[in-house]
């Protein structure tokens, strides 16, 4: 660790900075583990899937490989991968923005259970609640036999099953809500009890209020946060492995499938131009959060 | 901000605890079936403990959840501190660099892991720690930094080094306890975070608890959904103990207090 040496001779600050009086080298090299590490672990990693991608498996530079990403499988894995991201964004969206509405106004005992079980649901997920969900809707799940009995309701007469893609969407919200009302409270504990009273005192009525007031003010980081869940959602695995055995096409299972060696030798580096199309949409997704964070930020 | 308590809330509340216990409670009730559905037993969960390659898979990932959690302390307790001290004009750049892991899907990861890893990194497991920690980083790094800001770290750290202190016991005797608690916030996530994590482990053929639930899970139906119910139900109450752990602690000493 190179800033816990003190070893190192003190460089004289320039402008004189608060700190002068500290025996600080105030180059970059403090930074110089973390940098290393995040540059071999992370960066390296990636830039190696941009140059495989960018290869056949003749080692000649090509674009095919992406090029095959809007045809047969792999366009129906994005369409499906954007599908399950999208719609478990809206419901967990709507959904977790609700839940905190009543959350925010919790404390004590009932807060601390909500949060710290929103933290394990969101975090521990994956294939825990896989077998979960099996056990409670499956075919001989306790809720659809509770279902079919007392609600003379079928569980299994239409169209779900826990291995579709709406039983996967229920399973997915199950991680998705908690993730909203942990991003989500920090927006509604910073409304201010004024605004109400200043609403009121100017006459406003409660849908004023809502429509003047919450609306304008919650929107951005709304969006914002439901944009982060799409992220989540779209990059997911293990959930998805744990629960459909490859059954329904989405981008991350087909990954696995080509790196657990099911690969035509022709399609070599197909898994890394995969890999990349993921990324490229997170990057997207995650652009457009940070600009929706910086218009918030302004007001 | 504090406002009133609608029935509407207790609706809101009441519903979600509904619809986020029934299916834990459904899988406790079908983990602990007896055989042919008759009765209740906890044979299940006495099955775990006996299954062949629970103990390894479980030391496995103890191992490397312990040695992650030092590598991200050893790592990123300083680079935090070292930049709210001198290196402010950074600042920006490791908020950014620190974004990536999340930005940047894990099973990417795991594919960039097979192609740009050297041979000697993939044969040990001690690959998973390395990649565990880049995964971990954007929280750690959060959790760190607001512990950091509630301190007053300049004055702490001129006062221990015109004690004579060197950098070494700067930090481990005054910074890392007055930021006590964001330490163990952070040590408590990537300890869950890498006792849980499956993409990584599954992508890149190790063999850790995560991976070994999903593998028994297609002799032993029964004996998985036990696992399950295990894994989150003792993971929340962990964090509920956690959490009421301060609370604890001072209702303890007040009864100390008033026993003198």
């Amino acid at each position: 660790m190179v800033i816990a040496d003190d070893r190192i001779a003190p460089t004289p600050t320039k402008g004189g900075s608060n700190v002068s009086r500290i025996r600080f080298d105030k180059s970059i090299v403090g930074l110089v583990p973390f940098f290393l590490f995040l540059g071999y672990f992370l960066l390296y990693p990636i830039a190696a899937i941009v140059s495989a991608s960018l290869h056949d498996n003749r080692h000649h530079l090509t674009l095919s490989l992406y090029h095959n990403l809007f045809f047969g499988n792999y366009r129906d894995a994005f369409i499906g991968s954007f599908k399950l991201a999208f719609y478990s964004m809206l419901v967990a969206g709507i959904a977790g923005a609700i839940i905190c509405w009543a959350v925010v106004k919790t404390n004590g005992v009932v807060r601390t259970i909500t949060s710290s079980a929103a933290g394990v649901l969101a975090n521990t997920g994956g294939v825990p609640l896989a077998f979960m969900f099996i056990a409670a809707f499956g075919q001989e799940g306790l809720i659809t036999k509770l279902l079919l009995k007392v609600f003379h309701w079928d569980l299994y007469a239409g169209s779900f099953d826990l291995y579709n893609f709406w039983g996967i969407l229920l399973v997915y919200c199950f991680f998705q809500i908690p993730l909203m009302v942990i991003i989500f409270t920090p927006a509604l504990e910073n409304l201010k009890i004024e605004w109400v009273e200043a609403n009121e005192s100017l006459g406003g009525t409660k849908f004023q209020y809502f429509r003047h007031v919450l609306i304008p003010v919650l929107l951005p980081s709304f969006f914002s946060a439901c944009l982060l869940l799409f992220a989540s959602a779209f990059s997911a695995f293990a959930t998805a492995a744990a629960m459909s055995n490859g059954t329904i096409p989405l981008v991350p299972l087909l990954i696995g499938n080509l790196v657990n060696g099911n690969v035509i030798p022709s399609e070599a580096n197909q898994g890394d131009a995969l890999a990349m199309g993921m990324v490229i949409v997170s990057l997207v997704v995650i652009a457009g959060y940070l600009l929706l964070l910086r218009l918030t930020r302004k007001r | 901000m504090k406002r009133q308590f609608t029935w509407f809330d207790r609706a809101i509340i009441a519903v979600t605890a509904f619809f986020f216990l029934a299916p834990l409670i459904a899988a406790a009730e079908y983990s602990a079936r007896g055989y042919g559905n008759k009765g209740h037993t906890l044979s299940n969960y006495v099955w775990i403990v006996h299954e062949q390659g629970f103990w390894p898979a479980l030391l496995t990932s103890m191992r490397i959840s312990i040695l992650t959690v030092v590598l991200v302390m050893v790592l990123m307790v300083p680079t935090v501190v070292y930049i709210q001290l001198g290196g402010r004009k950074y600042r920006r750049l490791v908020e950014i660099l620190c974004l990536l892991p999340i930005v940047i899907p894990v099973v990417s990861l795991a594919i960039g892991a097979q192609v740009a890893m050297p041979k000697f990194m993939q044969s040990t497991s001690y690959e998973l720690c390395c990649f565990y920690v880049v995964v971990a980083m954007p929280y750690v790094y959060r959790t760190l930094d607001i512990g950091l800001q509630s301190v007053a770290l300049t004055t702490l750290v001129e006062a221990s080094q015109s004690l004579g202190a060197s950098w070494t016991n700067t930090l481990t005797l005054v910074i890392i306890p007055a930021i006590r608690s964001s330490t163990m916030g952070a040590l408590f996530i990537t300890f869950a975070l890498s006792l849980g994590e499956y993409t990584l482990a599954i992508l890149l053929h190790f063999h850790t608890f995560p991976t070994w639930a999903t593998n028994v899970s297609q002799e032993n139906l029964y004996g998985s959904i036990a696992i399950s119910v295990t894994t989150l139900g003792g993971a929340w109450i962990l964090l509920i103990l956690i959490a009421f752990a301060p609370r604890l602690k001072a209702l303890f000493e007040s009864k100390k207090e008033r026993a003198i």
